[in-house]
């Protein structure tokens, strides 16, 4: 039948043609951007919606509203805007302003603070917040049958660790409703940074009148009582919030937006394309896909800003050849961070060779780990494998993403170029990687760890041995000494440097090799103001108004931040 | 039913030869198979997994025709190497959806009755257990391996086969041309294979090749769960799935292995109805 | 016939008593459980929680439990989001997904099927391979290309429809054609080869032979027969396809069915897990009790046993 095989192969050819030429189209067009007339060019579109609404992508379905049983960042974005704490948090700085609590005496030894409650604050039922609510609420954090996941943000107060871990009762806990207007708090050493943890969600308060009566449904928005600037006004599941402003709110002639949409959208791209189109007016940061970050930096509407979080890779130090210092030291003088982050993140992202990020005030940090591929050969021949010769398979586990796993397969490659070590890359999804992290059954594993509070402790304490956060079997009597001084240690300079001893150790030790510093990276549409990048990626979102005529006005101080230069080393 | 048992395969062999797209496709498949799997001894050919940092992304040049990945490996040598595993899955699959897909399909379906209650079932209770977990727990008990890889596709990748093939014969077996075979004495074995099968052939063709490439592609989930191929390496469903992340700012990460597996499926296609004709000795194309 | 249905639909609960029981050891037994995050767990809150939800007991306790609770439809809360309870979850999503996998699978029947048909009547014409081409090209682009792609064009460039979100009719439009795509090849391909085999039946010779109108053959004759493979298929797809899916939901921010069960499995959120299991093979069930019926009413030669 030659006759009809001839079309076909006609139609074959075109379809296979028609393919490309489908997926070239699509993928090649680019996509139109907006400039203004300053000639400053936007990702997405910057029409203004028409009503005062504040749409954003919350980036995940919140677990749960519960402030003190929540532990992700899309929850705690709205528990932020729905209650609030004895202090909130400057959107700028992140400095602690008057909240629920007017204002505060703190003792001489910095280990006892007053505050006082605002005068009028009420619950959305109608009842008066009192010092009693902190009191009732914090111990109800602490309490072991709770099952509060974040009760360690706590253990600053006196007997907190104790009660949480049933060593104390209750009423020894250093937290205290002196009457209904003053609370008295004793902390178990001069934590300068106290105030900073109390913008924390975990120290929010919650009406205990509520909770006894509706149990775990309490937070469901018929039943929810809160006393922040937005009352939660429908909660669909994985469709949207919405937030509107909150009448009885003490500052509500602050509070410019009445109502705010948050989705739920966990899609890169997705997410993405939403903001583009005006769907969205912020895109918190972490949602813009990977591979087109060196591509946004040329937009106004794309923030920069650095966050107290660092991307390492985690040794377990008690499998071998890995609990041979030498082999530690080797892999991290091989690991070329700067190559990693300039080619393969395209500069997106910081090299780092510190365990403790940047900008603690006070802090003189160690000597970076560098990468030296001559010292690195050393080391290893030190440690009885001279040219990589007899030394086992390793591998790098990973949760599978897709910037792990360019990652790891650069490592991988610089391992193997450098030492000449035959290294795997395993990749595993969530549940199993976590398995294998916290149970340390892993050689070398990509980790991040992401600060709570502006100090380095919050860094550190998490490599003494023992913390359930160490997760490599690594533990070193002088770094833990080090830790536990400089947690007693009432002068702070003092506090720093032997903070810097215990970062110096860790680093030598090499049970953790840092590899870049994370920034924020969000997309913020420029008629949006009151959001900034914060080190902590944190946006208290009472402050957020839309500013329709945004071209006539001059964009706010700090509202327009890029990328500091500093790197490591 | 014509000709003697023993000409019908090189019967079929020679109306198979005959038709010109068939063989086409069979040679590009061949000719596919042979680049892939002997990628390694391609003259030439870069190495899929050495990173060029500086490079980074390239679009298709003289030196890399396919362009390169972001961490500046070669595309082409990548989709040649990664057919390895894309090929090798696609043809486990099918075969154990012809194999084992068939042959319970039509044993249930001409059996019929409890035995067909009962296997039927057991395919309704393998198709709504989890798959995931199936999956993790594979790789929790065994090492991963391209055999668990097969495994774990071949674990369902018969089920819609076999429910397929039980309908015809449902149907099938109420006809003549199965009681006349009865009555002339054949056995169960013989009715259900030699006469039942054969004409269940072309639903069972299109079938196994619309298989091809959604097995690929879930190779690229098995992948993602930690079975299946691991950085660096690639097969055609993972080089898609990364592809697909960039594929505003470098589309020739989709295209090309797009293309490939397409491909793929239209030969698999077309030879597939080719042997389909072939080996119905009353095919007899209507013509346009 | 009521007999039948009858058994079958009493042979529901063994089935699904199995499916149950075997999940509930399955996903108990791979690694790692709920509550885990990347920063640890003070010991007190892990053993607050597992008391809470009853982990802390003896699997065999706890499977107990499961079973009695499952049977009247209560999975308890989902770990995943304490506030609702799983039953409450599906329900919710399964409106959404059923619309989604309903007009999908509408329109992959309304395409699909009468291109099968045509296709198999003028088979390797020109028509029958541009046909077949097109739609082995729905088969081949996967759907994690084709919707960003519709997105890109349709939305992004030509801002005709919505990116994303389940909003309005308009947003209806992307996911359903995503999602319909392959559906319409595989329909097409299966009805064309199912087609073909019956055309060439000797009861379909026969009544060629007689002179039958060949309308009347291709329609009244072989369809009834030609569309059993279809018929096969649609069980497990209807039952697939309503119970939504993971990548349209995806890249469209929908809130359907699909995505629970992959998310609940990757956070070990047992509860989510088995319910929606359940509630799949609930469907799965129905519909291949369905299929079977069809298949009577096709072929009134087919007992059903």
């Amino acid at each position: 039948m030659p006759a009809v095989r001839a079309p076909a192969w006609l139609v074959t050819a075109a379809s296979l043609a028609l393919t490309a030429w489908l997926l070239a189209a699509g993928c090649g067009g680019r996509m139109a951007t907006t400039s203004d007339a300053s000639g400053r060019e936007y990702f997405g579109s910057v029409r203004v919606p028409g009503d005062r609404v504040f749409r954003f992508n919350n980036a995940a379905e919140p677990e749960q509203l519960d402030p003190g049983l929540m532990s992700g960042q899309p929850d705690g974005r709205i528990a932020r805007a729905i209650f609030e704490g004895l202090v909130v948090a400057d959107p700028h700085t992140l400095a602690p302003l008057p909240g629920q609590a007017y204002r505060w005496d703190i003792s001489p030894d910095g280990r006892r603070y007053v505050f006082h409650m605002r005068p009028g604050i009420r619950w959305t039922n109608g009842r008066p917040v009192t010092a009693g609510d902190f009191e009732w609420s914090w111990k109800r954090v602490l309490d072991p049958a709770t099952g509060s996941r974040y009760a360690g943000i706590l253990s600053v107060i006196e007997n907190a660790d104790s009660f949480n871990q049933k060593r104390a009762d209750a009423s020894q806990v250093g937290v205290r409703a002196l009457d209904d207007s003053t609370l008295e708090v004793r902390l178990v050493s001069p934590a300068p940074y106290f105030l900073n943890l109390l913008t924390f969600y975990t120290c929010l308060p919650v009406p205990r009148e509520v909770l006894a009566r509706f149990g775990d449904r309490w937070t469901r928005p018929e039943h929810l009582v809160t006393n922040g600037p937005f009352v939660l006004a429908s909660w669909k599941l994985r469709e949207s919030m919405e937030l509107v402003k909150n009448q009885t709110y003490w500052d509500q002639a602050n509070v410019k937006v009445d109502r705010m949409i948050a989705y739920p959208v966990d899609d890169q791209t997705t997410s993405t394309n939403m903001y583009k189109a005006g769907v969205i007016d912020w895109q918190p940061s972490g949602n813009v896909p990977a591979p087109f970050l060196p591509f946004m930096r040329k937009y106004a509407d794309f923030r920069v800003g650095r966050q107290q979080a660092l991307y390492f890779y985690s040794i377990n130090v008690t499998k071998k050849p890995l609990d041979n210092v030498w082999v530690r030291r080797a892999l991290t003088h091989a690991l070329d961070r700067a190559t990693l982050c300039d080619k393969v993140l395209k500069g997106t992202r910081p090299p780092w060779g510190l365990f403790c990020p940047s900008g603690y005030v006070g802090y003189t940090p160690p000597q970076p780990v560098t990468y030296d591929p001559e010292e690195a050969r050393r080391d290893l021949a030190k440690a009885g494998y001279p040219g990589g010769k007899g030394f086992p398979r390793i591998e790098i586990l990973i949760n599978t993403s897709e910037d792990h796993r360019r990652i790891a397969e650069a490592v991988q490659a610089m391992w193997r170029a450098n030492l000449g070590i035959p290294v795997d890359v395993a990749n595993q999804e969530w549940a199993s990687y976590l398995e294998k992290t916290t149970q340390v059954k892993y050689d070398v594993a990509r980790r991040s760890w992401i600060g709570d509070y502006p100090d380095p402790s919050t860094f550190l304490d998490i490599m003494r041995g023992g913390d359930g956060n160490n997760r490599t079997g690594w533990s070193n009597p002088e770094y833990n000494r080090l830790c536990a001084e400089a947690r007693m240690e009432a002068d702070p300079t003092r506090r720093m440097k032997l903070l810097s001893q215990a970062e110096a150790v860790l680093l030598d030790e090499s049970p953790v090799i840092p590899v870049y510093h994370y920034v924020t990276m969000e997309l913020v549409k420029p008629y949006v103001r009151g959001l900034y990048p914060t080190v902590l990626d944190y946006h208290p979102l009472k402050f957020v108004s839309i500013d329709p005529d945004w071209r006539e006005h001059p964009e706010p101080a700090g509202s327009d931040s890029t990328l500091a230069a500093e790197r490591q080393p | 039913m014509s000709g003697r048992p023993t000409s019908l395969w090189s019967d079929a062999m020679r109306r198979l030869r005959r038709n010109r797209m068939a063989v086409i496709c069979g040679i590009f498949l061949v000719a596919l198979a042979v680049l892939c799997f002997g990628a390694p001894w391609v003259p030439g050919l870069a190495d899929p997994t050495a990173p060029n940092f500086d490079l980074g992304a390239s679009p298709p040049s003289s030196a890399h025709w396919f362009g390169t990945d972001p961490l500046g490996r070669d595309l082409l040598a990548r989709v040649l190497y990664g057919g390895r595993v894309s090929l090798a899955v696609g043809l486990v699959a099918t075969l154990v959806s012809l194999l084992i897909g068939v042959s319970y399909g039509a044993i249930a379906g001409f059996r019929g009755g409890k035995t067909d209650e009962i296997m039927m079932r057991a395919v309704d209770v393998l198709y709504s257990l989890p798959y995931i977990f199936l999956v993790i727990l594979l790789l929790v008990f065994f090492s991963k391996s391209l055999l668990m890889l097969f495994v774990a596709l071949g674990l369902v990748q018969w089920l819609t086969m076999s429910r397929i093939v039980r309908g015809q014969v449902l149907s099938l077996k109420q006809q003549t041309f199965v009681e006349a075979a009865r009555a002339l004495g054949a056995s169960d074995w013989r009715i259900v294979f030699l006469h039942l099968v054969p004409n269940t052939l072309g639903p069972v063709i299109v079938y196994a090749t619309l298989t091809i490439p959604a097995v690929m592609l879930q190779e690229a989930f098995l992948s993602f769960l930690g079975l299946g191929v691991q950085p660096p390496g690639a097969s055609w469903g993972t080089l898609l799935d990364d592809g697909r992340k960039m594929m505003t700012l470098f589309p020739w990460l989709v295209i090309f292995p797009g293309l490939a597996l397409a491909a793929t499926l239209f030969a698999f296609n077309f030879l597939g109805d080719g042997l389909r004709d072939a080996l119905d000795p009353q095919s007899r194309p209507t013509g346009a | 016939m009521t007999g039948f249905i009858t058994r079958r639909l009493l042979l529901l609960i063994p089935t699904l008593w199995i499916i149950a029981t075997l999940t509930f050891f399955l996903v108990h037994a791979a690694p790692g459980g709920p509550f885990q995050s990347e920063r640890d767990i003070p010991a007190a809150a892990k053993e607050a929680l597992y008391k809470k939800y009853g982990l802390d007991r003896p699997l065999i306790v706890q499977y107990g439990r499961f079973l009695t609770h499952a049977a009247v439809l209560d999975f308890g809360p989902s770990y995943a989001n304490p506030a609702k309870d799983v039953r409450e979850i599906l329900f919710e999503s399964a409106k959404v997904s059923f619309e989604l996998g309903g007009w999908a699978l509408l329109l992959a029947l309304l395409l699909g099927v009468p291109i099968g048909v045509w296709a198999a009547t003028r088979q390797n014409s020109a028509g029958d391979f541009t046909a077949m081409s097109v739609a082995l090209l729905g088969v081949s682009i996967p759907n994690f290309v084709l919707g960003p792609l519709l997105v890109l064009w349709l939305s992004l460039t030509l801002f005709w429809l919505p990116p994303a979100l389940w909003t309005g009719p308009s947003s209806r439009v992307l996911p359903v054609l995503t999602l319909s795509a392959i559906y319409i090849a595989y329909l097409a391909r299966l009805t064309r080869g199912g087609m073909l085999e019956t055309l060439r039946q000797d009861y379909v010779r026969t009544a060629r032979a007689k002179g039958l109108d060949e309308r009347r053959v291709v329609f009244r004759h072989a369809f009834r027969l030609g569309i059993l493979p279809v018929v096969s298929y649609l069980g497990p797809a209807t039952a697939r396809v309503v119970m939504g899916s993971v990548v349209v939901e995806q890249i469209f921010a929908i809130p359907g069915l699909g995505r629970h069960l992959v998310n609940g499995a990757f956070n070990r959120d047992y509860t989510l897990v088995l319910g929606v299991v359940l509630f799949y093979a609930g469907f799965l069930l129905i519909f291949n009790l369905l299929v079977d019926l069809a298949y009577a009413w096709l072929d009134p030669r087919v007992e059903l046993a």
